[in-house]
């Protein structure tokens, strides 16, 4: 089926990746930037320390990981990953808020943190609190049913059939009120109509394991993070929550294909330092994790978890703007939806 | 015979190749020594690792990672007999006879049943993982959901509320104390902070790492403090007197009986091998002419506990491996070591790498006889950490525990909440209340409130749902039979007048 | 018949009140879930109500057979649980709930400092919140520290197992702001005060050895990443010390 199809557009681009590995990755966004900067002042001069929100295992403990190592390959600087996981990002926040702001504390986060301030303004603006070094990853999110369903196989017979159920269907879906993934979920039962019932799961793993073992009936995911059970065949999506199907997922209809029309909102992961933080030592970060997202390493992990489908990068500038209207939109939504906006 | 040769195929892999022995040792000393240390835990060990398996190979990583597990719950014994301080939750029913044995003079029986249960358990397990894991893993994939699991940490908690305390109302109090422990934090549907009183980092919620090394590790110490204070110290006495074959072959209905329990406990997700132990446990004493002697220092107490938590380690490699559903917190960072190497485990695990499995299976089965190879060896030298003065012993453990508590999250908050508890457990040692009970309820409280939730949105919000669900309905009826039997007990039966306890050496848990 | 004792009916109003005191804060996040109609109230109100049961059932128990109540299978264990010490008496318990309480002062700081009535006595333009980069906060951490400090040895001067429980609760408090690199020499030596260590010869042999092993392990060879503080100097100090050791 489709999945065939996409498994060979990613073995295009990864073959296209290989090819250009060699004249390295001719084509990445930050190949205009000097190959090295001085130290300014010396700085650093010692490890860094990343704070990381969430725990080592899942999808910013990976990414993590692969941007200290690339910063690391490309300046020789070492970084110690301090995760602080707890409270939906919350806590590694506070805790990072309470660092000095001399450049040697940079934290990893992701769009948590915007819809956070934008529920709660009393938290920390990612734009304007912190200072954004870069954002590395940038993706979508899908609805997945199992390959082997037979009560129904595309998205206009999903939505048909969950309608016959009267209320329910299930779909399994995080466990935070207001995140991105539950205000999605909310934008298509309002567009469709339909009426289906979310089970909420902390973790990913029992999440993916409730569909694979048939507890629920589909599943709202971002699809590096189920790559494995679509390689192997576990796991097909129907929907493709972008105003346009990227090249990979052709064959799955896209918001504009089935007639949604809301505006997609994105999981995205980046790196920042504290506001307040000297002006020169500011720009070495930049450089080096901006960079750094060029070096092959990153660019390899970000390929392998799907990031490469649609543009991923973004500098201080861009990521700014995407916080900024990030948080203006979820504002919206909240006030729509009747939550108590601080 | 297929499976005979896949393991046959492990074994030559493990040990055909010097990186891989050589972290094999060091997982089995590790674990064995991070659990036989007051104040740190295989956990400790396994949360300091982690960031490192990025530098090995898959398999590699893994099979540190599952040695670590079968020979830190062993080790985990060790301080639990000694100190009275249980390295892990599965450790703590060990404590309730093991420790009175060690005031008692008999540690070295103690560390001796031990070694030979947890050897026995954990081998036993393992032989039964590598024939069942492929064909358990379908079954239950389909057949255990979120009504089904939450049905279980019922059952789980009725049986856990009949030990450890006084009387079973203290029993219900500590474990509900436990459950209200774990509400603090977000909420397991909306994410909302409750009982956060406005610190930001109780956000986090209270860990259950930090809430046992406070309880059992501080706490110990306090209460040696006080003796030392009043004078009422004694140096604990040393042993190596291990017990002889025929003292263990005594025994061997409670063996068989915790290898099946440990075995059925360890293999449901989210629960595994401390519910293993305290059933374990909980089943000796009810099936023992000696019940009322449970506590007091009996060898069958530690026999059953650690046989049964060495059997669960075998069997929740069973959902990790085929469902990628982690059992507890250390296969919970197994689930981390996959993701690290960008895989996934579950049942493509088997598809894709075969080879990983069996290395892991073969791993396992080796780290279970080693026990029986170093924990002799082991034990040996860990009991003359009894020989240092306590006044240098004590700010060692306290800082060791300080280590471990923040290890595992890197969050202050989690010191604070250990010492803490290492206070409310000094005085409600005084108190009959039981604290392994506490814990226990902090730690299934989580998963009891979030497969809750799950169950009733599955449910469509009616009780009723459960009826179409057999496993579930099962396992509410038989933690119904439970806690009633216990009120019943509690209220209409003519009270025994406890006989036993005329030992000095009685202590609360 | 009523077999009751004062201590029988402490526990119950202990356990009454905490009930009462987290269902009264059970209505701070007391509102639906949109895809969960019991909210996040149900579970913690339903164990309230069972704690409340509980206590009332065992108070039930207590009035028909004393302490004897219905023993469970570990009863013997806790046979001497209620063994004589030292502590207890209302002026114990007393200066030890102040000793307790003494962390709790430093880790609500701000708050403290926001207080009308300690306002007079601040600088003007003093920022109470004390953001980590205001050089003004430091000192004025160190300040309140070592007054606490101070607070806490006069208070503990008789009290022994008071100071051993406080101790290690005001160490952890002090962690986020001056270090585990700084405060754990310092604690180590405290430890050993308080367990009757006194040779003051043996103290300054046994804490660097004890000192420097937990160090090689964890830090040098482990790579640990452990409290560096956020106050000057000890941050700086915390930073050298895990510079020089990795």
């Amino acid at each position: 089926m489709n999945f065939k199809k996409y498994l060979k557009s990613t073995a295009v681009i990864i073959g296209a990746a290989t090819l250009s590995a060699g004249t390295a990755w001719a084509e990445c966004a930050t190949d205009s930037l000097p190959g090295e900067m001085a130290k300014p002042d010396g700085f650093p001069a010692r490890a860094l320390t990343m704070v990381v929100p969430y725990g080592p295992a899942g999808g910013s403990g990976q990414v993590a990981q692969a941007m200290a190592q690339a910063v690391t390959d490309l300046t020789g600087v070492s970084i110690n990953r301090d995760h602080k996981p707890g409270g939906s990002g919350t806590v590694g926040m506070t805790a990072y808020m309470a660092t000095p702001a001399d450049g040697y504390s940079v934290m990893e986060h992701i769009d948590d943190a915007a819809s956070a301030h934008a529920l709660d303004s009393g938290r920390p603006n990612p734009a304007e609190d912190l200072i954004p070094l870069v954002t590395s990853q940038i993706t979508f999110s899908q609805v997945y049913i199992r390959e082997n369903e037979d009560r129904f196989s595309d998205w206009p017979t999903f939505v048909e059939w969950v309608k016959a159920q009267d209320g329910k269907a299930t779909i399994a879906n995080v466990s935070k009120e207001g995140s991105m993934e539950r205000v999605t979920m909310k934008f298509i039962t309002d567009a469709t109509g339909m009426k289906i019932q979310q089970i909420s799961f902390d973790k990913g793993a029992p999440r993916y394991g409730a569909l694979a073992g048939g507890q629920v009936d589909a599943l709202f995911e971002q699809p590096g993070d189920v790559r494995k059970f679509l390689d192997a065949g576990k796991f097909k999506p129907i929907l493709t929550i972008l105003k346009e199907a990227p090249e990979a997922f052709a064959d799955v209809p896209s918001l504009t294909d089935v007639g949604l029309d809301f505006e997609p909102l994105f999981r995205f992961r980046g790196f920042y330092v504290k506001a307040g933080t000297p002006d020169d030592r500011v720009e070495w970060l930049k450089w080096a994790f901006q960079k750094a997202y060029c070096e092959e390493g990153y660019q390899a992990y970000n390929e392998s978890k799907f990031m490469t489908l649609i543009e991923s990068f973004r500098d201080t500038d861009g990521s700014k703007e995407l916080i900024t209207s990030t948080i203006a939109q979820y504002r919206d939504v909240y006030k729509e939806m009747g939550l108590e906006v601080k | 015979m297929e499976t005979f040769n896949n393991f046959l195929g492990g074994t030559a892999a493990l040990f055909g190749d010097p990186v891989g022995i050589f972290i094999f040792l060091g997982g089995v000393i590790g674990g064995m020594l991070f659990g036989a240390i007051p104040g740190v835990s295989m956990l400790t060990l396994a949360a300091i690792l982690l960031p490192f398996t990025a530098h090995l190979s898959p398999e590699h990583g893994i099979m540190l990672f599952s040695v670590i597990y079968c020979t830190g719950v062993y080790g985990g014994a060790i301080t639990a007999i000694l100190f009275n301080i249980p390295g892990a939750p599965e450790n703590a029913p060990t404590a309730f006879d093991g420790y009175p044995m060690t005031l008692q003079g008999k540690a070295g029986k103690a560390v001796g049943a031990a070694v030979m249960c947890s050897a026995i358990g954990g081998t036993v397990s393992c032989v039964i993982m590598m024939f069942a894991t492929a064909a358990i893993a379908d079954w239950a994939i389909s057949a255990f959901g979120p009504p089904e699991i939450f049905a279980l940490v019922f059952f789980g908690l009725a049986v856990a509320a009949s030990v450890g305390a006084k009387t079973f109302w203290k029993g219900w109090l500590s474990i509900m104390a436990g459950l209200m422990i774990a509400v603090v934090g977000l909420d397991p549907v909306g994410g909302i902070e409750r009982y956060n009183f406005d610190m930001p980092y109780l956000a986090a919620g209270i860990h259950f790492i930090p809430t046992i090394l406070g309880f059992f590790a501080v706490s110990e110490i306090f209460v040696q403090a006080e003796k030392k204070a009043t004078g009422a110290y004694k140096a604990p006495k040393l042993s190596v007197d291990f017990p002889t074959f025929k003292e263990l072959w005594a025994h061997k209905i409670a063996v068989v009986r915790s290898i099946i329990i440990g075995f059925f406990c360890g293999i449901l997700p989210g629960i595994g091998a401390t519910l293993a132990a305290f059933m374990g446990y909980n089943e000796a004493a009810r099936w023992s002419k000696d019940r009322l002697k449970f506590g007091t220092g009996q060898i069958e107490g530690v026999i059953s506990s650690e046989t049964a938590n060495n059997s669960a380690t075998g069997a929740a490699m069973i959902p990790l491996l085929a469902l990628g559903l982690p059992g507890g917190a250390l296969t919970a960072m197994m689930v981390g070591v996959f993701q690290m190497h960008d895989m996934e485990p579950g049942p493509l695990v088997f598809l894709n790498s075969p080879d990983l499995v069996w290395v892991v299976f073969a791993a396992m089965f080796f780290a279970n006889l080693s026990i029986l190879l170093v924990g002799f060896l082991e034990a040996k030298t860990i009991v003359n950490l009894l020989r240092i003065p306590f006044q240098y012993l004590a700010p060692m453990i306290l800082l060791l525990a300080t280590v471990g508590a923040y290890a595992v999250r890197g969050l202050t908050i989690d010191i604070v909440v250990m010492f803490v508890a290492g206070v409310a457990g000094f005085f409600l040692r005084r108190s009959g209340y039981s604290v392994a009970g506490i814990i226990l309820g902090l730690i299934l409280g989580k998963i009891g409130e979030q497969t809750f939730a799950q169950a009733m949105q599955m449910l469509h919000f009616e009780f009723s749902g459960f009826l179409s669900r057999p496993i579930a309905l099962g396992l509410l009826i038989a933690g119904a039979i439970t806690i009633f039997g216990s009120i019943y007990g509690a209220f209409f039966k003519k009270q025994p007048v406890p006989t036993a306890a005329q030992d000095d050496s009685a202590q609360s848990l | 018949m009523n077999r009751l004792n004062i201590s029988h009916k402490i526990e119950v109003a202990f356990w009454l009140l905490l009930v009462g005191f987290f269902f009264y804060h059970s209505f701070e996040f007391d509102r639906e879930i949109e895809i969960y109609k019991y909210g996040a109230t149900l579970w913690p109100r339903t164990i309230l109500l069972l704690i409340a049961l509980a206590a009332i059932g065992q108070l039930l128990d207590q009035r028909k057979n004393g302490d004897r109540s219905s023993s469970n299978t570990m009863a013997a264990a806790h046979e001497d649980s209620a063994q004589d010490s030292e502590i207890g008496g209302l002026p114990w318990y007393l200066n030890t709930f102040v000793l307790l309480a003494i962390p709790f002062f430093y880790m609500n700081l701000s708050a403290l400092l926001s207080l009308p009535v300690v306002q007079p006595f601040l600088p003007e333009g003093f920022n109470a919140a004390l953001p980590v980069d205001d050089p003004g906060s430091g000192p004025v951490k160190i300040t309140c520290a070592v007054v606490l400090f101070v607070a806490y040895l006069i208070i503990s001067w008789r009290n022994h197992v008071g100071a051993i429980l406080a101790l290690p609760i005001f160490f952890a408090a002090l962690l986020d702001d001056f270090g585990f690199y700084a405060l754990a020499p310092v604690f180590i030596i405290g430890v050993m005060i308080l367990m009757g260590e006194r040779r003051i010869t043996r103290m300054a042999m046994i804490m660097p050895l004890i000192f420097g092993l937990l160090l090689a392990f964890f830090v040098s060879l482990l790579y640990v990443g452990l409290p560096t503080g956020n106050v000057k100097p000890f941050y700086t100090f915390g930073n050298w010390i895990v510079t020089v050791l990795q």
